[in-house]
């Protein structure tokens, strides 16, 4: 057995010191004890990465999301009148790369004065957010600003049935169980 | 014979003794080393568990707050009621006892574990006159006796495992606590030559009587000893055994429930023993600068009204991990309320004697500085990354054993050479009601010695030891066995080619 040794490199003085008074350790202890005295002293701000403690308790306190997040999507109505804003003109699902909304129309007879005008109006809107990717193509299309992802990023639900969120959903947003313990 | 039937009249209750002697005399046997004990140890037991089960509380926290973390948050405020929830859940878990484990033996380890950590506690020195249950004159040799009982129970549990994960924790385990005990040894001889003493609370008047805590006089021995302690209970960068984050579990991998949790509670209950030591040797026990016998009933009622009244404030200080949670604000009122009446009760009434508020002075003083060497514990264990199980033997053995020993000769040398003028040199100590007692000048030799000599030299000297220790280098030596094997096989397959050869022609 051929003993397998490397002579160890010689030290400069600085290093030397170094390990005589156990700098290094030093350095790591001063770290850890200026986190913990930093989260007994600071008031808390959960998810805020310049702070001690970088949790964030979901439940009682809301995740931070970043001002661009695209979560939960929205159908908007019409502040004045409370109609759907949508115009059925099916943009949305022409763009939509993974095919996960469907647009349902009917043409109606709208009179206005002597002329009677064809118009498409609103009846279902189906979209999928299992299949989603949150791309915000659809967005982008929607010539009336209708369609929306909004902030809000809590979409589970207990089968799978619930990920089709219909107009109902779509507008008024859907209800969940708000935990605040 | 009369000695015989009054040794035996001695230990007999009352009603025997007065029938036999024919009148009354108080029997102080009972009270004195009965009664007295059994409330002492009583209360002792309570307290210690007590601080057992919310330091498992404490490490969670300090070492949440280390990683940016928060730490349990959920049962009760603050998780304060965690100790209480983790109890029930391992009191409720099904207790496992594998089918080919030795039975008798598997359930006897961690009680001897659990039963060696304990047995400790009766001579630690929690304060002064009646606050320690046995102040027995070798104290400090049944403290280091009795716990090294407890590597028996780590080597039973994994023997009786009959588990190879247990097997091999319960070996490095073993020889670990088995080397460091070596070094922790070693390390508290220093202390124990200006004491003169192994009983516990005569350490610490030692120091009382020489107007300095022995870490001025022994910063290695000090050094030494946290090291050697932190191995002995198998803590902070010497977890080898345990090693969450590479083993299985160590030598109690096949513990479960109740068991597994007293396995922990000796942990826990051998961190405090060894910090009481180390306060007890080092850092002047339950003494502060001459306070603990100076102190008035009133000066210490409002140390302690001060102390409520802070504890009243932390419940309404948002710094402290963020808004009390709602519980805190309602209950919290009263409590806050409650502690600061009490706090203004004490001040006024102060209703301590003389005595009892020095006693639990001291025992006050002995608790903090435990809970600060506890901290510091738990400080290095959430720091530093562990050792290698070879560069942990390393240590032990070519670093502190070493040290120990150097502080040992050199600190005898700097003690002859200040002994008083016909035997020393310097006659830097006089006598006085039988013991030695180091001069003003005396002292800052000691510390002088102790700092700019005993420290160089016994680093010189370990340098000198582990001059070359660097040089065996592990990696290396498994290349070396990959390119040994590799030429040997390489020579068998040219072999078997002009074998081949050698056929065909």
């Amino acid at each position: 057995m051929a003993a397998a040794t490397t002579p160890a490199k010689r030290r400069t003085l600085g290093q030397i010191i170094r390990r005589l008074l156990l700098i290094d350790l030093f350095k790591g202890l001063a770290l850890t004890f200026r986190y913990n005295a930093r989260a007994l002293y600071e008031p808390r701000d959960g998810g805020n990465p310049l702070q001690a403690i970088y949790t964030e308790q979901y439940p009682k306190e809301l995740a931070r999301v970043s001002e661009r997040f695209r979560g939960a999507p929205r159908l908007n109505l019409d502040p004045e009148n409370g109609a759907s804003l949508c115009i059925a003109c099916d943009l949305c699902a022409v763009v939509c790369p993974v095919d996960c909304i469907e647009v349902g129309s009917i043409r109606r007879e709208v009179r206005d004065g002597d002329k009677v005008n064809k118009k498409k109006v609103l009846t279902t809107f189906i979209f999928d957010t299992s299949r989603c990717m949150f791309c915000n193509l659809c967005v982008e299309a929607c010539p009336t600003d209708c369609l929306e992802l909004t902030q809000s990023f809590e979409l589970a639900v207990y089968h799978r049935s619930g990920f089709r969120w219909d107009r109902e959903m779509l507008e008024k947003g859907i209800n969940y169980v708000r935990y605040t313990k | 014979m009369n000695v015989i039937i009054t040794t035996l009249l001695f230990a007999a209750p009352e009603w025997v003794r007065t029938a036999i002697t024919r009148e009354r005399q108080p029997n102080v046997f009972w009270s004195e080393y009965v009664v007295w004990p059994l409330i002492q140890i009583l209360i002792v037991l309570f307290i210690v568990l007590t601080v057992v089960a919310y330091l498992v509380w404490v490490e969670r926290k300090v070492s949440a707050f280390m990683q940016a973390r928060l730490g349990p948050m959920r049962v009760g405020p603050w998780g304060l009621l965690q100790p209480l929830a983790d109890g029930l859940k391992l009191l409720l878990k099904e207790d496992l006892i594998p089918s080919k484990a030795d039975q008798s033996v598997f359930t006897i380890a961690p009680i001897i574990s659990v039963v060696a950590a304990f047995v400790v506690l009766a001579v630690i020195p929690w304060g002064s006159t009646w606050a320690t249950i046995a102040n027995i004159n070798i104290g400090l040799l049944f403290v280091l006796a009795v716990s090294s009982i407890s590597v028996l129970g780590l080597v039973l549990a994994g023997w009786s495992s009959n588990s190879k994960y247990s097997l091999l924790g319960a070996l490095r385990s073993s020889a670990q606590m088995v080397s460091y005990e070596i070094g922790m040894g070693l390390s508290i001889i220093g202390a124990l030559m200006f004491a003169r003493t192994l009983s516990l609370n005569g350490i610490i008047e030692a120091q009382q009587a020489d107007r300095i805590w022995y870490v001025l006089f022994q910063p290695v021995g000090f050094v030494v000893y946290i090291v050697s302690a932190l191995g002995e209970t198998n803590r902070a960068p010497f977890d080898l055994p345990e090693a969450e984050s590479e083993l299985v579990a160590g030598y109690h991998t096949e513990y479960s429930g109740f068991r597994w949790a007293l396995f922990f509670m000796a942990e826990y209950t051998s961190v405090i023993v060894t910090t009481a030591i180390a306060v007890t040797l080092f850092l002047g026990g339950w003494t502060l600068f001459g306070l603990e016998s100076r102190i008035t009933p009133v000066a210490f009622s409002i140390v302690v009204a001060v102390l409520l009244a802070l504890l009243a404030l932390l419940i309404f200080w948002r710094g402290v991990m963020g808004e009390p949670p709602s519980i805190m604000r309602t209950v919290g009122m009263a409590a806050a309320a409650l502690f600061i009446l009490a706090a203004i009760a004490l001040a006024v009434t102060h209703p301590f004697t003389e005595q009892g508020a020095r006693v639990l002075f001291s025992v006050g003083v002995f608790a903090g500085k435990i809970l600060v060497l506890i901290y510091a514990y738990m400080w290095f264990r959430w720091t530093w990354p562990r050792y290698r199980y070879d560069q942990l033997m390393a240590l032990g053995w070519k670093w502190m054993i070493p040290a120990g020993l150097t502080n040992i000769v050199l600190t005898g040398i700097w003690f002859v050479l200040a002994l008083p003028k016909p035997q020393g040199v310097f006659g830097l100590m006089r006598e006085q009601a039988g013991r030695l007692l180091p001069t003003g000048k005396g002292i800052a030799y000691f510390i002088a010695t102790a700092f700019v000599l005993t420290i160089p030299i016994t680093w010189t000297l370990l340098a000198t030891i582990n001059r070359r220790t660097r040089d065996f280098n592990l990696a290396e030596q498994r290349q070396l066995q990959m390119r040994l094997r590799r030429e040997r096989l390489e020579k068998q397959l040219q072999k078997g080619a002009r074998e081949s050869e050698q056929a065909q022609v």
